[in-house]
C-alpha cells in the first residue's frame, strides 16, 4: 500500500518537475481550442454568418427571416443582390446564402402539400463542417414555419430538445473533442513513450529486482496519470468556460466516468505500443501512426457524419469517436451515463481487449 | 573452508539465446560473509549468471539456492534476502536521492533508516539533489544504497566500478569492504584484475559461458607456478621456440605480444636478449612485472581479459 502511494507520488513529482512536458501537453490543447474556437466559432456567441436574399418580399418571407433571426447562432445579413453574396460565399466570407424566390408567400398560402416549396440554400463545400451546422439551423427555422403553416401541434416533446441541441456553436462541438484528444495523446503517446524509455534505460528491470509487484506499479501509473489528466481536463474546461462560456450541461460524474474510461482504454493501448516498440525512438512514430487518423477521423474536429461513406464502418470502431461523442453528449446535451451505455460498452471493450493484448506483449526489458 | 556455510549454491545453470550458449552449466557455491568475484572478459557470461541468480532471467536448465530459497520456485523469497545493483541502470532522474530511497524502501516489507544509509554511502550532501545532477561515482553509490535499503544478507553488484575514475573506484572499494566487515555476502562481477585482487576472497574465472577456475586470488596466481612475467614484441614476425629460453616455465602468446613466465627473471632476460641479438631481432615494448590474475587468465584462455 505504501509502495502504491509512494509510486503514485513519484510519478506525479516526475510530471510536475518535467515543466516542459507539463506546459506543452497543456498548452497545445488550449491554444488549439482558442485558435479554432476564435476562427471558426467567431468569438463569443454567433458562429454562422448567412446572407438572405428576399426576392419575394411578402409577409410570409419576412416571417421566415424573423424565424431565422431568432436563432442566436445564425447571424443574418440581408441583401438584394444574389450574385454579390454568392461571390462572398465563394470567398468564404459567408457560410450560407439563403434565397427566398418570388412566389414563396403565395405558395405557402396555398399550402400545397404534395409539392412542397423548394428554398435554395447555397453553401461552400470547402467548409463542410460549418455549412452542416448552418444548414441545420436553416432547416430548423424552415421546419418551424412549415409546422406553423399547417397549424401543427407538436406531440413529441423531443422536438424542442432537438432545437436546443442545434443551438450549439462550433466551439461547443470542439471543446469535448479537445478533451478527448488530450486524453488520447497524453495516455497513449505518453505511456508508450515513457514506458519504452524506462525499459530502455533499465529502470523497469531494476524494479523487477525488488519485491515490488507489477500490478502495484501499473496501478500507481494509472492513478497518477488519471489525476494528471483530470487536472488537465479541468483546466481546459475552465479556459473553455472563461473564454467561450462553455458549460457542462450533464452530470459531472458522467464526465468524470468517461474521462476515467478513456484514460484507462488509451493507457492500455499505450502499454501495447510500449510492448511492440523495440526502442523509445520507434514508440513515437507508432503512437503517431495511430493517433493521427484518430484525430482527424474520430470526430475531434469534424462531425463523423461528414466522413466519406466508405470510412464510416472504420470510424465507428475508433475508441476516440466514442469518447468524444460521449463527452459531447454529456457536456452539450446533458445526456446521462445510462443514455451513453453503448459508448461506455465500446470503450470498455477497447479497455479490456487492449489490456489483454498488453499483458501478452508487455516486457519488463 | 569446510567450516564455511554455503549461502549460494549454483547447480548446473544453463542459459541459451538461440544457438548461442551464454552460460554453460556453471556450478559453484558462495560462502556466507565472503566477497565472491565473477571475473571474465565481456561476453563471458558473468552478467547472465548474476541476472539468473537475482531472478531477472529464467535459467534454461539447472537452478540455484540463494539464501536458502530456490530461484526457480521461490523467487519472491529470494528477492527479500538479496540486494541488487545492475550494470548501467538509470533511475528516475527527476527524483531526489532521499525520495528514491524512500520509494525503493517501500517496495519491501521493512527497510533500514534512510538517513543512516545516506550517511553510510557518503551522500549526505546530495540528499535533496536530483539524481540527474549526481556524478558517476555518486550515482553508483546511490545504486548500492538502493541495493541495501532492505538490509539484505546477500548483495549482488554487477560491474560496480566500470566507468568510474580511480578516486571514485577506491571510495567504492572501501564501501564494499565495509559491507564485508558487517557480515554481508557480496557477489560481484568485474573485469578489473586489481579490483578482484583487492576485494575478493574467492574468484571464479569465466570464459565463453564456462567456469574455468575457482580459488582465492593468491592461490590462482600461485598455480601459475611462476613469479614474474616478461612481456615484449618483436618488430618482425619470427618463428622461434620461446619455451627454450632459459628459466621459462610457460609461454603465453596472443597476436604479436609474447609473455614468458619465469621464476628467475634475470636468467630469462639475459637469455632472451642473447637470442634476439643472435637472430638480429629487435625487441619492442619490453616490460617485466610480477604475475597477476591477468596472467592467470591469459594462461588459461590464451586471451586477455580486456581486448585492445
Amino acid at each position: 500500500m505504501r509502495s502504491y502511494y509512494l509510486l503514485t507520488l513519484a510519478q506525479l513529482r516526475i510530471f510536475l518537475r518535467n515543466r516542459q512536458v507539463l506546459f506543452w501537453t497543456l498548452a497545445f490543447p488550449i491554444v488549439l481550442m482558442v485558435m479554432l474556437g476564435s476562427f471558426l466559432g467567431n468569438g463569443n456567441g454567433v458562429s454562422i454568418t448567412a446572407a438572405v436574399v428576399d426576392q419575394d418580399r411578402s409577409e410570409q418571407s419576412k416571417n421566415l427571416v424573423k424565424e431565422m433571426e431568432k436563432n442566436e447562432a445564425l447571424s443574418l445579413e440581408k441583401s438584394s443582390n444574389e450574385k454579390d453574396v454568392l461571390s462572398q460565399l465563394k470567398q468564404g466570407d459567408l457560410t450560407l446564402v439563403i434565397t427566398i424566390p418570388k412566389g414563396y408567400g403565395e405558395n405557402l398560402y396555398a399550402g400545397n402539400k404534395a409539392d412542397p416549396f423548394k428554398l435554395p440554400v447555397y453553401y461552400n463545400e470547402t467548409n463542410m463542417a460549418m455549412s452542416q451546422v448552418g444548414l441545420q439551423l436553416v432547416d430548423n427555422a424552415v421546419d418551424t414555419i412549415s409546422k406553423k403553416s399547417v397549424s401543427y401541434e407538436p406531440v413529441v416533446i423531443t422536438e424542442s430538445k432537438g432545437v436546443e441541441a442545434l443551438n450549439l456553436r462550433y466551439i461547443d462541438f470542439l471543446v469535448p473533442g479537445i478533451v478527448a484528444m488530450m486524453i488520447m495523446s497524453n495516455n497513449m503517446n505518453g505511456v508508450a513513450g515513457q514506458i519504452s524509455s524506462w525499459r530502455e534505460r533499465g529502470i523497469l528491470r531494476r524494479m523487477q529486482g525488488t519485491t515490488l509487484k507489477a500490478s502495484t506499479f501499473i496501478a500507481a501509473q494509472i492513478t497518477a496519470r488519471f489525476m494528471l489528466n483530470g487536472l488537465q481536463a479541468m483546466i481546459v474546461l475552465a479556459v473553455a468556460w472563461a473564454a467561450f462560456g462553455i458549460e457542462v450541461r450533464g452530470s459531472w460524474l458522467t464526465v468524470i466516468a468517461f474521462v476515467t474510461l478513456g484514460t484507462l482504454a488509451f493507457m492500455a493501448i499505450g502499454f501495447i505500443i510500449a510492448g511492440i516498440a523495440k526502442t523509445p525512438e520507434s514508440a513515437g512514430p507508432i503512437a503517431g501512426f495511430l493517433s493521427f487518423p484518430m484525430l482527424f477521423l474520430g470526430g475531434v474536429f469534424f462531425p463523423i457524419r461528414d466522413m466519406p461513406e466508405f470510412l464510416q464502418p472504420f470510424v465507428q470502431i475508433l475508441p476516440i469517436a466514442h469518447l468524444s461523442h460521449a463527452l459531447r453528449e454529456t457536456m452539450n446535451v446533458g445526456a446521462s451515463f445510462l443514455d451513453l451505455g453503448m459508448e461506455a460498452m465500446i470503450l470498455g471493450g477497447w479497455l479490456i481487449g487492449a489490456f489483454i493484448v498488453a499483458s501478452f506483449t508487455f516486457k519488463w526489458e | 573452508m569446510e567450516t564455511q556455510q554455503e549461502i549460494i549454491k549454483v547447480e548446473k545453470l544453463v542459459k541459451r539465446y538461440g544457438d548461442f550458449t551464454a552460460v554453460d552449466g556453471s556450478e559453484f557455491s558462495v560462502h556466507n560473509g565472503e566477497v565472491f568475484g565473477l571475473l571474465g572478459p565481456n561476453g563471458a557470461g558473468k552478467t547472465t549468471t548474476l541476472e539468473m541468480l537475482v531472478g531477472l532471467r529464467k535459467p534454461d536448465e539447472g537452478t540455484a539456492i540463494v539464501g536458502g530459497f530456490d530461484i526457480t520456485k521461490e523467487l519472491d523469497k529470494v528477492k527479500e534476502v538479496i540486494g541488487v545493483q545492475l550494470q548501467s541502470t538509470t533511475l528516475f532522474e527527476l527524483l531526489t536521492v532521499d525520495e528514491i530511497l524512500h520509494l525503493y524502501g517501500s517496495f519491501y516489507s521493512e527497510h533500514i533508516s534512510i538517513p543512516e544509509l545516506i550517511d553510510d554511502m557518503l551522500l549526505t550532501e546530495k540528499k535533496n539533489s536530483r539524481i540527474k545532477g549526481l556524478s558517476g561515482g555518486q550515482k553508483q553509490r546511490l545504486a548500492i544504497a538502493l541495493a541495501l535499503v532492505h538490509d539484505p544478507q546477500i548483495i549482488f553488484l554487477d560491474e560496480p566500478t566500470t566507468g568510474l575514475d580511480p578516486q571514485a573506484r577506491r571510495t567504492l572499494w572501501d564501501i564494499i569492504l565495509r559491507l564485508k566487515e558487517r557480515g554481508k555476502t557480496v557477489v560481484l562481477t568485474t573485469h578489473y584484475m586489481d579490483e578482484a585482487h583487492v576485494l575478493c576472497d574467492r574468484i571464479a574465472i569465466m570464459d565463453q559461458g564456462k567456469l574455468i577456475a575457482l580459488d582465492t586470488p593468491s592461490e590462482l596466481v600461485r598455480n601459475l607456478q611462476s613469479d614474474s612475467a616478461v612481456e615484449f614484441k618483436f618488430n618482425d614476425e619470427v618463428d622461434i621456440a620461446l619455451s627454450e629460453i632459459d628459466g621459462v616455465k610457460q609461454v603465453g602468446s596472443q597476436k604479436d605480444v609474447h609473455i614468458l613466465y619465469t621464476d628467475d627473471l634475470q636468467e630469462t632476460l639475459t637469455s632472451l636478449i642473447a637470442i634476439a641479438s643472435e637472430k638480429q631481432l629487435k625487441l619492442v615494448d619490453l616490460q617485466t612485472r610480477t604475475a597477476t590474475l591477468e596472467d592467470v587468465f591469459i594462461h588459461m584462455t590464451g586471451r586477455r581479459l580486456r581486448e585492445g
